[in-house]
């Protein structure tokens, strides 16, 4: 009875007559870190979320610490000791790390704060987790991963005892994910219990004890990860097979298609030239920080450059703006689609039709709503976006699904290259695989497809060639047929700068 | 498949909320209306009706301007202070011996340069919208008080007889040509803002502005367009202003960015941009006039009108928060099918 840390027995929870989790159980022992998968929609969001006190369930047992709970609000939660660490993280980017991680609960004497103590008690937490980080940095100057350490730390200063992360890694390079590793280690062996969502099922090998897959609202299956292969764990989340987990196609190389000549903007982008042919996928790869978003945003014009020519078929293409890129052809699927690619409140009929209103509206500027009704249903169709009709708002959808009506507004233009900067960062492997075989249908239709991604078997298993960026350089390339992991690495870190900001 | 064709070609660009609401708010305004009538039925004349409708005119054109403005995402508080430049420059000339229809047109150039200057500072410049038309108005409503010296103006006299009949007496069709100007304006926005591609723009900066720049929208251009039809709508109702005294006062218009805010999101607009309809701004002006006249006729101080309308328009924008908060949970889909809904 005490070797657990949380049971949850027969959850059951609908929201407006949809089972989101029917006849759920959950055990999460003390002192483990527990893998909790499934694709997105399979209700691990929603069993947390009843743990966190954010929901309450319909039906159903919850004990924590041995202790029978009813329905719990946030704050009783915490009191508990139930921790967690969202994939989009909650910090004040004004404010310093010591104020971040006392928010709320500042220590004072007679309502004067005590920054002092606050900032020696920080460091202290901060270095029991080995995090190099400084109490008094202002959290927005921090890197991503940095910035979820603080979060971490913030969670165990609260003398949280049950940690929930999601999607930990979705933004940190190899490198930082072994810190982070280390920190859940350093955690366990404090007695904290873990509960780990991902969907780098690579990566639960060296991290988790137990593994919980979910599909569809029920619980599949539950035991010891290494009693899983990779195979088993994603063919129970999908409850199919898939064949494939990186559909490479070779293709023969035609022409060049695109040219990129001395781009030149801040120093992110330093002296950038590469080319891409007909018939490739270009992968750049690197660590956060390198540049490589920045490079495609300024080949894309979202971002002003100093210097920097670009020929598409030979011809220089004068980019200024993103819509001179998108006239001359070339497109960006931005790596944060609810922030850059998508209008969640606008209609996924909308959210198609609006870079391309230039090919539904007449010489008045009406646009027709036939046309962009039909325009939207075919690419729909062609996508397998899962969804009732076009005028549902984007913001219901999932995220594979949302992803796809970021790629989808692209696809109905004729366009020569897609550039697409961390496809399938928070998307389940049914979807990625889709998104991958879209990558190269482009491919064999002689598009350019230019990719950025941070998973480096991903990477690995679709680029035909990969640039490796570090610090607004590329600083090498390497072929299919002789790239690994650590090539890659090897490139990532050859300017071995310790400085990033904070 | 049939009836998922027909459902397609209903021109939503929106979802659930806009038709729905502006259904709601209509059914408010005829209760209103019924409540005035009973307590005295000589509300329901036809003289008062065409009064009331009258008044309506102009907080339905400032309503335009202002919701065209907030869709974008931001706010033209120099609304109110543009009526009044409009209303002083135009009687300023008139009682200077100055053609009415040159004073009207350099009125109305005023008024969009405004929007202009708007659309510059808060697109170009990057200042806050608050802040930006804050500074406009405080200009504005000084060059309506330097225009005539310091001084309302005198009466526009007799040469402005059709200047004024034009704005205010006139009536065409047995309708006030005020009414008529406004609802042309009312068409002809809310057709823009729905079925054209400046319209569609609109949506999209009040939506997202990052995803509007990478869609190729030219966002400074979309965000100036609304400024300077609010700056227009701005000017017609400073003109409306002096042909209905007859002179002009330098402190016209004061408060009508509020009143015109009110009208739209009682409409249906939100203050969060990317939402709503033009269409509700006829009702939210219709209740707002209503309310006014409505008080007005029953003998209410003007105290308890302006309570009225803060109260209203405190509930407006409240449901529109609430609205869009409960959509961020679970939502309950009106098709009744597998529609996924968004758990995580």
């Amino acid at each position: 009875m005490n070797t657990y840390a949380v049971k949850m027995e027969h959850i059951f929870k609908s929201f407006a007559g949809i089972k989101a989790l029917d006849d759920v159980s959950f055990y999460l022992k003390k002192g483990e870190v527990m893998a909790l998968v499934g694709e997105n929609g399979a209700g691990k969001s929603t069993l947390m979320k009843i743990l966190t006190g954010v929901y309450t369930r319909d039906s159903g047992d919850v004990q924590i610490f041995g202790k029978s709970v009813g329905n719990l609000n946030p704050k009783e939660a915490m009191m508990l000791g139930v921790a967690i660490i969202h994939q989009e993280l909650n910090l004040c980017n004004h404010l310093t790390v010591a104020q971040n991680i006392f928010l709320g609960r500042e220590l004072q004497k007679n309502g004067i704060m005590s920054s002092k103590e606050m900032n020696l008690k920080t460091k202290t937490i901060l270095n029991h987790l080995n995090i190099s980080v400084e109490p008094e940095t202002i959290v927005g100057n921090l890197a991503v991963s940095k910035q979820q350490m603080v979060e971490i730390a913030k969670a165990l200063s609260t003398h949280a005892k049950i940690i929930i992360m999601d999607e930990p890694t979705s933004a940190l390079s190899e490198r930082e994910t072994k810190d982070l590793f280390a920190i859940i280690m350093r955690l366990k062996q404090d007695g904290c219990s873990i509960v780990y969502i991902s969907h780098r099922l690579e990566e639960l090998q060296y991290i988790a004890d137990r593994i919980t897959i979910m599909r569809d609202g029920k619980l599949v299956t539950s035991g010891n990860c290494i009693d899983f292969s990779m195979d088993e764990i994603i063919s129970k989340m999908v409850g199919r097979k898939i064949k494939e987990k990186y559909p490479h196609v070779s293709c023969r190389k035609g022409k060049k298609i695109l040219e990129v000549k001395h781009l030149n903007a801040g120093k992110m982008v330093q002296d950038i030239n590469f080319d891409i042919y007909e018939g490739e996928i270009v992968g750049i790869a690197g660590l956060m920080g390198a540049g490589r978003t920045e490079t495609t945003r300024a080949i894309f014009g979202a971002d002003p450059k100093e210097y920097g020519k670009i020929f598409l078929d030979g011809k220089e293409v004068k980019i200024q703006n993103p819509r001179d890129a998108i006239q001359a052809g070339i497109v960006l699927v931005p790596e944060d689609r609810k922030k850059d690619g998508l209008f969640t409140r606008l209609s996924i009929k909308a959210n198609i039709s609006m870079p391309n209103l230039d090919l539904l509206d007449n010489k008045l500027k009406i646009v027709s709503r036939n046309k962009e009704y039909s325009m939207a249903q075919k690419i729909i169709n062609d996508l397998h976006i899962k969804t009732f009709n076009p005028d549902v708002m984007a913001e219901n959808l999932s995220g594979g699904n949302q992803q796809k009506v970021v790629i989808a507004k692209w696809l109905v233009r004729h366009s020569q290259v897609v550039i697409f900067d961390e496809p399938t960062r928070g998307i389940d492997v049914a979807a990625k695989v889709e998104i991958y075989n879209l990558m190269n249908k482009l491919k064999q239709n002689g598009i350019g497809v230019l990719f950025v991604s941070s998973e480096m078997p991903e990477i690995i298993g679709m680029s035909d060639r990969i640039l490796v960026m570090c610090e607004g350089h590329i600083t090498g390339e390497l072929d299919a047929k002789n790239v690994t992991q650590e090539r890659i690495l090897a490139y990532a870190t050859m300017y071995n700068s310790k400085n990033i900001a904070g | 498949m049939k009836n998922m064709e027909k459902e397609g070609h209903r021109s939503r660009l929106l979802s659930s909320r806009g038709v729905g609401q502006v259904l709601t708010i209509t059914l408010g305004w005829i209760v209103i209306c019924i409540i005035f009538g009973l307590i005295n039925p000589s509300f329901f004349s036809g003289r008062n009706v065409g009064n009331l409708f009258r008044q309506i005119a102009p907080i339905l054109l400032i309503g335009i301007g202002q919701g065209l403005v907030l869709i974008t995402g931001q706010i033209d508080l120099s609304l109110g202070s543009v009526v009044g430049m409009c209303s002083m420059f135009s009687a300023t000339l008139m009682t200077h011996s100055v053609n009415p229809g040159v004073a009207v047109l350099i009125a109305l150039i005023l008024s969009v340069a405004t929007g202009l200057l708007n659309g510059f500072l808060v697109a170009g410049c990057k200042i806050p919208p608050f802040i930006a038309t804050l500074g406009t108005m405080s200009i504005a409503r000084g060059l309506a008080q330097i225009v005539n010296g310091n001084y309302n103006t005198d009466s526009i006299g007799n040469n402005a007889q059709g200047f004024r009949d034009f704005f205010y007496y006139g009536k065409s069709l047995n309708v006030y040509n005020a009414i008529w100007i406004a609802l042309l304006f009312w068409i002809v926005f809310d057709f823009i803002a729905r079925r054209t591609v400046i319209g569609r723009h609109i949506y999209a900066v009040g939506s997202n502005i990052e995803a509007a720049k990478l869609s190729g929208i030219n966002t400074s251009r979309s965000i100036t367009f609304a400024y300077m039809v609010s700056g227009l709508c701005a000017g017609i109702v400073g003109l409306m202003t002096c042909a209905t005294s007859g002179m002009g006062s330098m402190d016209a218009g004061t408060s009508y960015e509020m009143y015109a805010v009110a009208a739209a999101v009682i409409g249906g607009i939100s203050t969060l941009g990317g939402e709503g309809l033009l269409i509700g701004t006829i009702v939210g002006a219709g209740i707002w006039g209503t309310l006014q006249n409505g008080l007005q006729f029953a003998g209410a101080p003007v105290g308890i009108r302006n309570i009225f309308i803060g109260i209203i328009v405190i509930i407006s924008v409240s449901m529109d928060i609430i609205v869009r908060a409960g959509k961020g949970r679970a939502v309950k889909r009106k098709s009744k099918n597998k529609e996924k809904i968004k758990l995580d």
